[in-house]
């Protein structure tokens, strides 16, 4: 059976592999399931980047309105992700550091680092280089709700802390406590990092 | 025929204990029987009761009990025969009657049809003896211990005086003479029988020349007899002899009628033929009580009660015979004694005889185990280079279980087999091996795969198919259990089987090995197209050729249990060759949205060759 690309209505490339029926199934060997899990993995990844998405939870795999419908289901072979399945899958990326669970305490929800936080790093700490704001105070509102668009624009606070923590690390960046919550003054660190 | 030549006429309508002798003892009794005259029915005796008694066979006829009846002398049976009636048939009982009986001498006739012949004087005529000591008269029964000793004293009748003859027949022959006075009214015969017989008459000088019709007139009776006859019908006189005559024919006495005088001429009957086949009587037993009455018929016959039985003896030790068996009624003192032993000395008789019949079947069996047991041994001696255990390989062939032989035997082990088979003084050549007929722990479990292995392929030679000729995977509990119901005796423990496999593919073509499935620890025996990567390869390209399969799909196309081609399928699924797809969910997504459990709802699952090995991605980047 030949399996093909699809592109989705949003300009999306499925991969073959998620015309394959047993792509849904979660399969008890481990090393097929390991293939399995790290090919979600990656559809997952690259679809939340696709579509700036930073949130997936469980019950997404069962709703059908969910911004998630078309990777996690495929009317075309009549298959979609398991509940359980998708659980499984995101317990292992929270493990390999692709996302977080977002709140804490629970399995259900998570936060998905299509960039990993060393990544957004970089991106901030570009941003705000571009921008001019090195050296000033910046609430986290004002970098995640830009007045002018940026690639920041919607970023949940747990990555942005994650970020800044690893802009902190290298002392580009520092925490500061404003009035109405916190802030960070980006610091002219090692050029050309 | 042989019912007039042994049987002897009775007065039916007197009861049958009254007609028993003192030592007589009645044992059964059945109406509604008929009597066969060798093969055919006796037309007179159709319907009647017969009694059996510890001497003779009794048959009282219904209808015509006075003229009809008889009794039979158990001693004229030879063997007897039983036949259990089929469908409309009655059972019968076929008695075998010995030689021809001597004339009875003391026979009663009964079957007078002229009354005046009254029956007391028909009872006188039984012989007594008269006992010495007590001068008790006693009666001449059949059996010589009634007849030797006497009823009342049990003193024997130590001087064998001739029987006191009965009043009848004295009167008979203190009147010779008379019957000389039967003269030429030879024409007259009923009406001078009528007159003459009860009153004798004036004594008459001279017998004159017998009539024209040959006819002999009795010497103390004046009864015109046939001349066939050599007693007198009416009182048994003998009777005078005439040589010119034919010697007479053995007609029986009692049974000729009184009309046979005027007709003498022996009508035909084929008294002579002797053939054995005659010499017989059936009992028909119309109503029943067959299987009873045989056997006590059988008991009686075998009881021989008219054969005297250590009379001496019981005369010499009266005091030691015990009183435990029952006294019949009337026999009192040492006749009662004597009676009991003679039935303790039949029972035993017939118990020794029992256990003898079963000794002597042993005994059949026990020559033929001798003579395996000496085959056996001239074989160990013969054989000089394969071992002895060899070819106690059951299903083998002697000569292929040779060739696998050890080359040197120890005699003290060839000593040790022969010595048990003696002891156990059977052997078979299919015996199953046991562990003291091979050397060490190896060859046993060699010996036994041996064995395995025929069970499984079939043993060539003998034909019939194996536990595995068409299966080619059979579960380990299975093969156990068939491995020791072929071998019967001897049963292999699980332990010492599990021991055996590994021994297995030496002996088998194509070699059977074993493997367990991890996932339930399921253990199989299989021949190679079953191993695991063999089958594998084959699930392999059967699902990349025709598509997706359900493990039912893969179950028939192999010809397997389903639950046999689950656990394989699984174990290839846990190398990694193919992935499943429990599937389901779709079609009830769309069909029904609105239900949650549709998504939990599972299909069958499809194996699909394993798609993730080697995957690169295609999507976007």
């Amino acid at each position: 059976m030949a399996l093909t690309t699809h592109t989705t209505p949003s300009g999306f490339v499925l991969p073959s592999i998620h015309a394959a029926k047993p792509f849904f199934t979660q399969q008890p060997n481990p090393a097929t399931q390991k293939t399995v899990t790290e090919n979600w993995t990656r559809l997952i990844l690259s679809y939340a980047r696709h579509k700036k998405l930073f949130n997936l939870r469980v019950e997404d795999a069962t709703d059908d309105k969910s911004e998630w419908d078309e990777v996690l289901r495929n009317p075309r072979i009549q298959r979609r992700l398991r509940p359980s399945h998708l659980a499984a899958i995101l317990s292992s990326m929270v493990a390999a550091n692709q996302a977080m669970y977002e709140p804490p305490n629970q399995t259900s929800s998570v936060l998905l680092f299509w960039r990993s936080p060393e990544e957004w790093a970089q991106v901030l700490y570009d941003w705000a280089n571009s921008t001019g704001h090195l050296n000033t105070i910046m609430t986290f509102y004002e970098i995640v709700e830009p007045p002018v668009p940026s690639p920041l624009e919607g970023l949940p606070l747990p990555i942005l802390r994650k970020a800044i923590a690893v802009l902190t690390k290298s002392a580009r960046a520092q925490i500061i406590a404003v009035a109405d919550g916190e802030g960070v003054r980006f610091l002219p660190g090692v050029p050309g990092r | 025929m042989s019912l007039k030549r042994y049987t002897i006429s009775v007065d039916g309508t007197i009861p049958v204990p009254a007609l028993l002798y003192d030592d007589e003892v009645l044992l059964i009794s059945q109406e509604g029987v008929g009597i066969y005259d060798g093969p055919q029915k006796a037309p007179n005796h159709q319907s009647g009761i017969v009694h059996a008694t510890t001497h003779r066979l009794f048959y009282i006829d219904n209808a015509h009990s006075f003229s009809r009846s008889f009794w039979l002398d158990l001693a004229h049976v030879g063997r007897t025969e039983y036949y259990a009636g089929l469908f409309t048939s009655s059972a019968k009982i076929t008695l075998y009657l010995n030689d021809p009986p001597p004339r009875p001498s003391t026979s009663i006739v009964a079957e007078r049809a002229d009354s005046s012949f009254d029956t007391p004087a028909k009872s006188s005529q039984v012989d007594f003896w008269e006992c010495e000591v007590c001068s008790n008269r006693n009666p001449i029964g059949l059996t010589s211990s009634a007849a030797l000793v006497c009823a009342l004293c049990g003193v024997p009748r130590a001087s064998m005086k001739a029987p006191i003859t009965i009043p009848s027949r004295q009167n008979a022959a203190g009147s010779y003479s008379l019957s000389k006075s039967l003269p030429s009214s030879s024409v007259n015969l009923a009406k001078l029988h009528l007159s003459s017989s009860p009153s004798p008459s004036p004594p008459v000088p001279e017998v004159p020349a017998p009539p024209a019709t040959g006819e002999i007139a009795c010497i103390a009776c004046t009864f015109l007899n046939s001349p066939l006859l050599q007693e007198c019908e009416i009182c048994g006189t003998p009777l005078p002899r005439k040589p010119s005559l034919a010697p007479p024919a053995r007609l029986p006495a009692k049974s000729a009628p009184a009309s046979r005088s005027a007709t003498p001429a022996p009508d035909s009957d084929d008294d002579d033929d002797d053939n054995p086949d005659k010499r017989m009587m059936r009992l028909s037993f119309r109503k029943g009580g067959d299987k009873a009455f045989y056997s006590v018929l059988r008991r009686a016959l075998l009881g021989r009660a008219w054969e005297s039985k250590a009379v001496a003896a019981a005369v010499e030790a009266p005091s030691s015979s015990s009183s435990s068996s029952s006294r019949p009624l009337g026999r009192s003192g040492i006749n009662g004694i004597l009676r009991s032993v003679e039935t303790t000395a039949a029972t035993a008789q017939s118990n020794m005889e029992d256990a003898l019949a079963d000794l002597e079947a042993l005994m059949v069996k026990w020559k033929d185990m001798v003579k395996l047991a000496q085959d056996l041994n001239e074989r160990l001696t013969a054989a000089s280079t394969p071992a002895p255990g060899i070819s106690l390989v059951p299903g083998a062939p002697l000569g292929g279980a040779t060739t696998l032989a050890t080359p040197a035997v120890e005699p003290e082990e060839a000593t040790f087999i022969r010595s048990s088979l003696a002891q156990l003084g059977l052997q078979m050549a299919n015996a199953p091996v046991t562990q003291d007929m091979v050397r060490d722990e190896r060859k046993w479990f060699e010996e036994l795969a041996k064995e395995l292995a025929g069970v499984l392929e079939g043993s060539g030679a003998k034909g019939g198919e194996g536990m595995m000729r068409k299966r080619g995977i059979v579960a380990l509990d299975e093969v156990w259990g068939g491995w020791n119901r072929a071998r019967g005796v001897a049963l292999i423990p699980p332990a010492t089987f599990l021991q055996v496999l590994p021994h297995l593919p030496s002996f088998t073509l194509p070699p059977i090995r074993m493997r367990t499935f991890a996932a339930s620890g399921l253990s199989v025996l299989h021949t190679p197209p079953y191993g695991s990567a063999t089958f594998a390869s084959r699930l392999v390209s059967i699902l990349t050729l025709v598509g997706p399969r359900t493990t039912v799909e893969v179950a028939q196309e192999e010809d397997l249990p389903i639950g046999l081609t689950e656990e394989m399928v699984h174990e290839v699924e846990m190398a990694g060759e193919i992935c499943r797809d429990d599937g389901g969910s779709g079609v009830s997504i769309f069909s029904s949205p609105g239900a949650p459990w549709a998504a939990s709802e599972g299909g069958e699952v499809r194996w699909w060759v394993n798609i993730f090995r080697g995957y690169v991605w295609d999507g976007q980047k």
